[in-house]
């Protein structure tokens, strides 16, 4: 279970303080306005902001005293996911071995995270000769082989075609049962993860104001006309 | 039928090339049009293999260094980093006398070692003169620019990456190899090719510091052949060699190191996750020391001139300042807009007509540029313009021309990448919307390009600033610019007041760098 | 900013413009940057030439000797140069052969010259020997002739300038030629250990010496008279050769191109008065060619006086110069 209680960070021009339960295996999406902190919650969990005050953990480990290497979290974001010098292959092995010196049963473990984002084939092309809905797998392939529980995901289909998000959202779904991870996954169109998700938290100004089922979350009356 | 009007950037390479080729060919059919012809005898071989030797030492150390400053730079942050950044867009401009009595004021006979070591009790006979001091001199010079440069690129590498490389706990070499190298990979070439060009170019430092005419240039040679034997046929031959020498240096460096894709981003770079690593500090430390304890004494002794900031400013200086401006402004606008229209071309080569041999041709003009002696240029255009223009004019319309085009290559570096990732990012988009001409330009380019154009802008005006090449000949009562005012104080004895000068051309190039700066790493 | 900038620079064009707009006659004077300059005998030239000749007098300058007759050599006939001031001997050839200049009809007898004039498209307007200057405080025994300093192996440093880019670069090697001949060569071979390096041009060699990085530097017998006058300083001297000193002099010529003719060859005649030879001493740091009512100014009465007076015409120059070269190349380029 991922806890997160009255985490606390302070800038200038912009304040947050996060209370958030999510329960192990869950995929959580995360909605709200932009600019009120969504990315910030992914980017504090996976330790690239340290919070003031306030208690983070993940089954119960504290996170908060690791550096992000440490963490038991994945992180895929919006864009400049890949490497690109490097090919599908070797940029999703990064996330079990960041010197690339794979053995034969870590490189099969590669390999089958690419097909399980659907990618067989395809693992000697290089980001420039791939889609963006490509590229966006390869990203989970690589938060997949480094098998770590929680993996959080920064609007990860926003610049894709509403077709393939669909299918992206599937793929998502797929690795959260087959793979026993907790996924929480930010994104500016509720509608369409509401099938899946398990929990919706709704985030403005720096807070999480919502919480709860996809139907309860999104029936309040001011989630529909601010979630821009 | 209607054919389709040609890309601007065709037009201006074309231009270029007209340009050039029309001025070689008019010095070389001055005398009745009975072409002179080249013969190389054995000593101008040697002097082209010394030429190429040192040329090709001071890159590799000017490279080398200024890298390793910029890796250090973009680790650390320090009290005063700015204005440290803001230095090192200045060395660049040092007019190149004063760079010569910088290096001989703090290495020479009685230079600050040399007495520091006599109070010590001990003394050298150890000459800078050869090697050592052309080195010195241009690695003083070349560095820092290098450096800034590259630290520009490195800056530019997207926040996600950093922040995947602290998620997946990157050692330093790790982040290095995935993040850092690319970079370099992209940037290096065409810097490496620039500074080379500089450095055999490079001729008063040369024949200063290398002592003796063993230790020459080719453009020795060209100067000589234009202003001592007036035969401006074999000045256009060797402006040729020099031509070809450089070409095949930098096809050479462009073939070596293929300029890879590289994921580049306008936003803020996250923290580097290597700034914590033990070794990379004492690394980093090192090279920040060894830099200042380089680069600080010679650029001290250039500010050494402020006891005589009050004795220079009178009505001469502040006419001269404003004609340096004024003359930096056109040339710079020059510089700009022509890099704007190549860079067009270039990218339209690389990514609609999928040609990037015309792609590397558009990327290698500018740099080629450089390897036109500006005299002999100047020679030629002044020769094709003689017709139409009075000769008390030319001078206005040459000096911005020249300089434009001597700062083409630099200002092309910041502009052109740019216009690459918008048309990357929003080319398609601007395809369906219709787009083109102006409001293609205007939505989808400017927003991207306003702040490196500024850049570009600010360092053309800033090298232009401290341009004396063709002021030497064209300059006048009228067209009289700093650094002109310092050779004519040298010419009458008044060392100091030229050391004077020389910190004004140097304050003003600091100003200018550092709104270059702040233009360049300021987000979007 | 940058649309200010643009502004300004528009504002300045056009005001120059402006300027340029006058009714009187305008004679213009192509002259080096130095004589022109701040502290150059320039600006009291044109007050005293235009108190009398109701004309306007401008200058246009170029860096050196090289860069004037570079610059009539691409414009031709259609320079705007109506008086040239400040060839030299060593370029008058190359000058000449122009084809620009007009005979300067005046008067050049009794010229305080070391030689005698007879030119009759060239008069010269100052002189000077070419001499090292050295500090007495750090050199107390310089060598007292050529063959003195070629043949002291552990002599003094000396910077001098590259002949191919400098007028005294190249009249060192014309002096060492004079005295040496055809063993120049071998000369200066001997003499290369202790040159510390060959600048570009006289300013780069007078600013190392000046920093302290040779000992002697080549420069003129005048130039002890700046820093006694200008800076009160009285331990540079320049040293006296027993073999004699190089001539350097400084010429003026009017074009054949001139629309201003009469006021060209009056200013001709100007040159070789009080009014111009007078503000050449401390102005130009050259001896005048008619000595002033009022005598040399002290500072130039006591410099060296060279026993003999060494001069190659400048046609032997022009047909002798590649020669010459080539040879101290290859004394001194290994």
């Amino acid at each position: 279970m991922l806890r997160i209680e009255n985490c606390r960070l302070v800038w200038p021009d912009f304040r947050a303080e996060y209370t958030l339960t999510v329960a192990a295996g869950a995929l959580c999406a995360i909605v709200g306005p932009s600019g009120g902190g969504k990315t910030t919650l992914l980017h504090m969990i996976a330790g690239f902001e340290t919070p003031e005050s306030g208690a983070l953990s993940f089954d119960g480990q504290d996170l908060l005293p690791l550096p992000p290497a440490k963490r038991p979290v994945a992180m895929v974001f919006q864009d400049h996911n890949l490497f690109p010098h490097l090919t599908a292959e070797e940029n999703a092995s990064l996330g079990l071995r960041p010197s690339l010196r794979l053995d034969r049963s870590e490189r099969e473990a590669v390999v089958d995270a690419l097909a399980a984002v659907g990618l067989s084939g395809l693992e000697r092309r290089r980001p420039e000769d791939m889609s963006g809905g490509q590229r966006q797998r390869v990203a989970l392939a690589r938060a997949l082989v480094s098998r770590r529980p929680l993996i959080l995901l920064d609007e990860p289909f926003s610049s894709l075609d509403p077709a393939l998000r669909e299918d992206m959202i599937l793929v998502v779904d797929a690795m959260r049962r087959h793979r026993a991870v907790t996924i929480l996954m930010t994104i500016h169109t509720p509608d369409e993860v509401a099938d899946v998700a398990d929990q919706m938290a709704f985030v403005a100004e720096g807070r999480v104001v919502a919480s709860g089922s996809p139907a309860e979350v999104m029936s309040r009356p001011w989630s529909s006309d601010r979630s821009a | 039928m209607r054919l389709p009007l040609p890309h601007p950037g065709s037009i201006v390479a074309f231009a270029i090339l007209a340009l050039v080729g029309g001025s070689f060919i008019a010095l070389v059919t001055i005398d009745g049009g009975k072409p002179t012809l080249l013969s190389i005898g054995p000593y101008l071989f040697r002097v082209l293999v010394f030429s190429l030797t040192q040329a090709t030492l001071s890159t590799l150390l000017s490279i080398g260094f200024g890298t390793a400053l910029a890796l250090a730079l973009a680790r650390r942050r320090f009290p005063g980093r700015d204005a440290v950044l803001a230095a090192l867009g200045t060395t660049m401009v040092i007019p190149g006398i004063v760079a010569v009595l910088a290096v001989i004021s703090v290495y020479g006979r009685s230079g600050w070692i040399a007495s520091g070591l006599s109070v010590l009790g001990w003394s050298s006979d150890a000459s800078i003169f050869g090697y050592p001091g052309i080195l010195i001199a241009h690695v003083f010079l070349n560095s820092p620019f290098v450096a800034r440069i590259v630290l520009d690129g490195l800056s530019v590498v997207p926040a996600e990456q950093w922040r995947l490389a602290s998620s997946l706990g990157f050692t330093p070499g790790q982040s290095f190899r995935h993040l850092d190298w690319p970079v370099l990979r992209a940037e290096l070439p065409g810097l490496a090719s620039l500074v080379f060009l500089l450095c055999f170019k490079s001729f008063a430092i040369v024949l200063a510091l290398g002592g003796g005419p063993g230790r020459a240039t080719l453009e020795v040679a060209i100067y000589e052949a234009l202003k001592i034997d007036f035969d401006f046929g074999r000045a256009a031959w060797l402006a040729l060699v020099q031509i070809a020498v450089c070409l095949s240096v930098t096809l050479a460096l462009n073939r070596a190191f293929t300029r890879p894709p590289a994921a580049l981003t306008t936003r803020l770079p996250a923290a580097r996750t290597d700034r914590s690593h033990r070794a990379l500090k004492r690394v980093d430390v090192g090279v920040l020391i060894i830099a200042s304890v380089f680069i600080g004494p010679l650029l001290l002794s250039v500010l050494s001139g402020i006891a005589f900031i009050g004795a220079v400013l009178d009505r001469d200086v502040a006419v001269a300042f404003a004609t340096s401006l004024a003359i930096a402004t056109a040339a710079a606008a020059v510089a700009c807009l022509l890099a704007l229209a190549l860079g067009a071309a270039a990218r339209r080569a690389r990514l609609r007509s999928r040609s990037p041999a015309v792609a590397a041709f558009y990327d290698i003009l500018p740099n080629l540029l450089l390897a036109v002696p500006p005299f002999a240029l100047t020679a030629g255009l002044f020769l094709m313009m003689r017709r139409f223009v009075e000769p008390a004019q030319a001078g206005f319309l040459l000096l911005p021309l020249i300089n434009g085009l001597a700062a083409l290559p630099f200002a092309y570096r910041s502009i052109a990448p740019r216009q690459f990732i918008a048309e990357e990012r929003y080319g398609r988009l601007s395809q369906t919307l219709g787009l083109s001409g102006w409001s293609r330009f205007s939505i989808m380019d400017w927003p991207m390009l306003r702040r490196p154009f500024a850049a570009a802008f600010a360092l053309s005006m800033a090298l232009s600033f401290g341009d004396f090449g063709i002021v030497a000949l064209f300059g006048g009562a009228e067209l009289r610019t700093l650094p002109y005012l310092l050779y004519e104080r040298l010419g009458a004895y008044r060392l100091d007041e030229a050391s004077a000068i020389g910190l004004l051309i140097l304050a003003m190039a600091f100003c200018l760098a550092h709104l270059s700066g702040r233009m360049s790493h300021a987000a979007d | 900013m940058i649309r200010k900038f643009v502004l300004a620079a528009g504002l300045l064009a056009i005001s120059i413009g402006v300027a340029a707009a006058q009714s009187r006659p305008v004679l213009t004077v192509y002259t080096y940057g130095s004589f022109a300059g701040k502290y150059g005998p320039g600006k009291l030239i044109k007050d005293r030439f235009e108190a009398g000749c109701g004309c306007e007098l401008t200058f246009v300058t170029a860096e050196d000797a090289g860069s004037l007759v570079g610059r009539l050599r691409l414009e031709g006939e259609s320079t705007k140069a109506d008086v040239v001031v400040g060839l030299d001997m060593n370029l008058a050839a190359e000058a000449k052969a122009l084809g620009l200049f007009a005979a300067h009809q005046a008067d050049v007898k009794n010229l305080s010259l070391p030689i005698a004039w007879s030119d009759d498209t060239f008069i010269p307007f100052d002189w000077g020997y070419l001499a090292f200057v050295y500090d007495a405080n750090k050199l107390p025994n310089p060598p007292k002739s050529l063959k003195e300093l070629v043949d002291s192996p552990n002599g003094p440093k000396i910077v001098l300038q590259d002949p191919r880019t400098s007028a005294p670069g190249l009249g060192f090697m014309l002096w060492m030629r004079k005295v040496y001949g055809d063993e120049a060569g071998q000369a200066w071979g001997r003499l290369k250990p202790r040159v510390v390096t060959f600048t570009k041009g006289w300013s780069e060699a007078y600013g190392l010496f000046m920093k302290g990085e040779a000992d002697m530097v080549l420069s003129y017998t005048t130039s002890p008279a700046y820093h006694a006058v200008a800076e009160k300083k009285d331990n540079f001297k320049a040293a006296g050769f027993t073999e004699g000193h190089y001539l350097h002099v400084e010429l003026a010529g009017m074009t054949r191109t001139t629309k201003q003719a009469a006021l060209a060859k009056s200013f001709m005649a100007f040159v070789l008065s009080e009014p111009f030879q007078s503000a050449m001493p401390e102005g130009n740091w050259m001896m005048p060619v008619k000595d002033p009512a009022a005598g040399l100014p002290a500072a130039f009465r006591d410099l060296v006086k060279p026993s003999k007076t060494l001069l190659y015409t400048p046609e032997e120059v022009q047909q002798n110069r590649r020669t010459f070269t080539d040879e101290w190349l290859n004394a001194t380029s290994r």
